[in-house]
């Protein structure tokens, strides 16, 4: 017997790990809890980016009809990821940044960053470039729902406004109040 | 009886044949240095013709390599042995940088598999994934080579050992623990069953008792981090699994 790497019917490539049947249970041992954990994290961030999914929370390891479904059971092998454990991996996600607690002030629901803030920063930039949208007023629904679907389609608010704030600092990007909401406003920039 | 010489002519007579025979003495240590000289120059070139032929061959080939070794040790020599930094065996064979690579290739695996395996390798498996690393210009290697190559790392201080387990198996271990009996039965076991391990196994299969099992078997996991627990253990609930002896297709 051996363990090998599987695709999914969504196309994702889980890996070997995934069919070893302990990965599934929370390991005492606080070395190995830090390496399995490491191997969780790796797995969920790459199945976010691969389905833009933005969001996980608790009861994702028990929901029948959760996206998560492929990754948190193996049917194979009979084996679920246990909710308890994945709040355990929440939580160190958290402290590591690839997530923060979303709504704040709550330990059961993520906001996933398989790209940082940081990065989301650049993808706004660039795609409010390529698509000729510099210096116009863009509503943030134009930006999370744009007609031609972006790399930044369905980006949630909260990461959306963190994005523009990176950029504020740079002058790269105005917060306005509209009529309806919000908006903003990106520039080209100086110096980058 | 011996005569003996009486008076002072008979003093001066015995210091001058001790005087001769000192002369003697050091010619004849004279002779034999220049002799033994002569040999090791001849043996030197000998070794370097030796080296030039045979040179490639050690490198590549591992049965060669194992009977040069095997002649090396039957006539008293280490081939890695010398004064300078490989010694001159070494560098003329250039056998010494070829073994320090394994060592570092050996390392190599050892570090990046750690996570996986909690510091214990399998030798196949080792010698299947530093095969891998070296490609296939870097020649065959054997268990031998490996072994070889994990005692020039031993002044590294390191902790890098060849374990023999009670079925002959042979594993590596680069983590400074001992693996006590018990742990080898465990292992040996836990390698015929592709790492699952339960406490039942060793009661029934080794005659232990409860205690000895679930002793040896939590050591393991919360001591020594050579496992991994499964709580959805099928058959049995809870199962430990040891990760040297799980197989991973990368």
């Amino acid at each position: 017997m051996s363990f090998s790497p599987l695709a999914t019917p969504t196309g994702f490539l889980l890996p070997s790990v995934h069919s070893a049947p302990p990965f599934f249970t929370q390991q005492p041992h606080p070395g190995t809890n830090a390496t399995v954990q490491d191997h969780w994290i790796t797995l969920i961030l790459g199945y976010a980016r691969h389905r833009k999914l933005f969001v996980l929370r608790v009861e994702d390891a028990e929901a029948t009809d959760s996206e998560w479904l492929e990754v948190f059971r193996n049917e194979r092998i009979n084996r679920k990821l246990l909710p308890s454990y994945l709040f355990s991996i929440l939580a160190t996600m958290v402290s590591k940044n690839v997530a923060i607690y979303e709504p704040p002030g709550q330990t059961r629901s993520v906001l996933l960053y398989w790209r940082l803030p940081e990065e989301w920063a650049e993808v706004l930039h660039q795609w409010a470039i390529s698509t000729g949208q510099l210096n116009t007023i863009l509503t943030f629904y134009e930006i999370t729902d744009p007609p031609i679907p972006s790399p930044l389609s369905n980006i949630p608010v909260t990461l959306l406004r963190k994005a523009i704030a990176i950029l504020a600092k740079t002058g790269r990007s105005q917060l306005i109040t509209i009529a309806d909401g919000e908006g903003v406003r990106l520039f080209q920039g100086t110096g980058k | 009886m011996h005569r003996r010489g009486v008076g002072l002519a008979a003093f001066d007579r015995q210091e001058q044949s001790k005087r001769s025979f000192a002369v003697l003495s050091a010619q004849l240590s004279q002779a034999q240095v220049d002799q033994l000289h002569a040999q090791l120059n001849q043996f030197r070139t000998a070794l370097a013709h030796f080296a030039t032929t045979h040179r490639d061959s050690i490198r590549r080939d591992p049965a060669f390599r194992h009977a040069f070794q095997q002649m090396c040790s039957s006539i008293g020599v280490d081939p890695l042995a010398g004064p300078r930094k490989g010694g001159w065996w070494a560098e003329m064979l250039g056998l010494g940088d070829w073994q320090y690579e394994l060592g570092v290739q050996i390392v190599d695996v050892c570090v990046s598999t750690r996570e996986r395996n909690g510091g214990l390798i399998e030798m196949e498996e080792l010698l299947r994934l530093v095969t891998k690393l070296r490609g296939i210009s870097g020649g065959q290697i054997t268990e031998d080579d490996i072994a070889r190559s994990i005692k020039t790392l031993q002044p590294l201080g390191v902790g890098y050992q060849v374990v023999i387990l009670a079925d002959g198996r042979r594993m590596v271990r680069s983590v400074v623990k001992e693996l006590d009996e018990d742990q080898a039965v465990v292992l040996a076991i836990a390698q015929l069953q592709g790492g699952r391990i339960v406490e039942d196994m060793l009661i029934s299969g080794k005659g232990w008792t409860q205690g000895r099992a679930k002793a040896a078997l939590e050591n393991m996991l919360l001591r020594d981090g050579l496992c991994w627990l499964d709580e959805q253990d099928e058959e049995y609930g809870k199962a430990y699994w040891v990760t040297s002896a799980m197989k991973w297709d990368m």
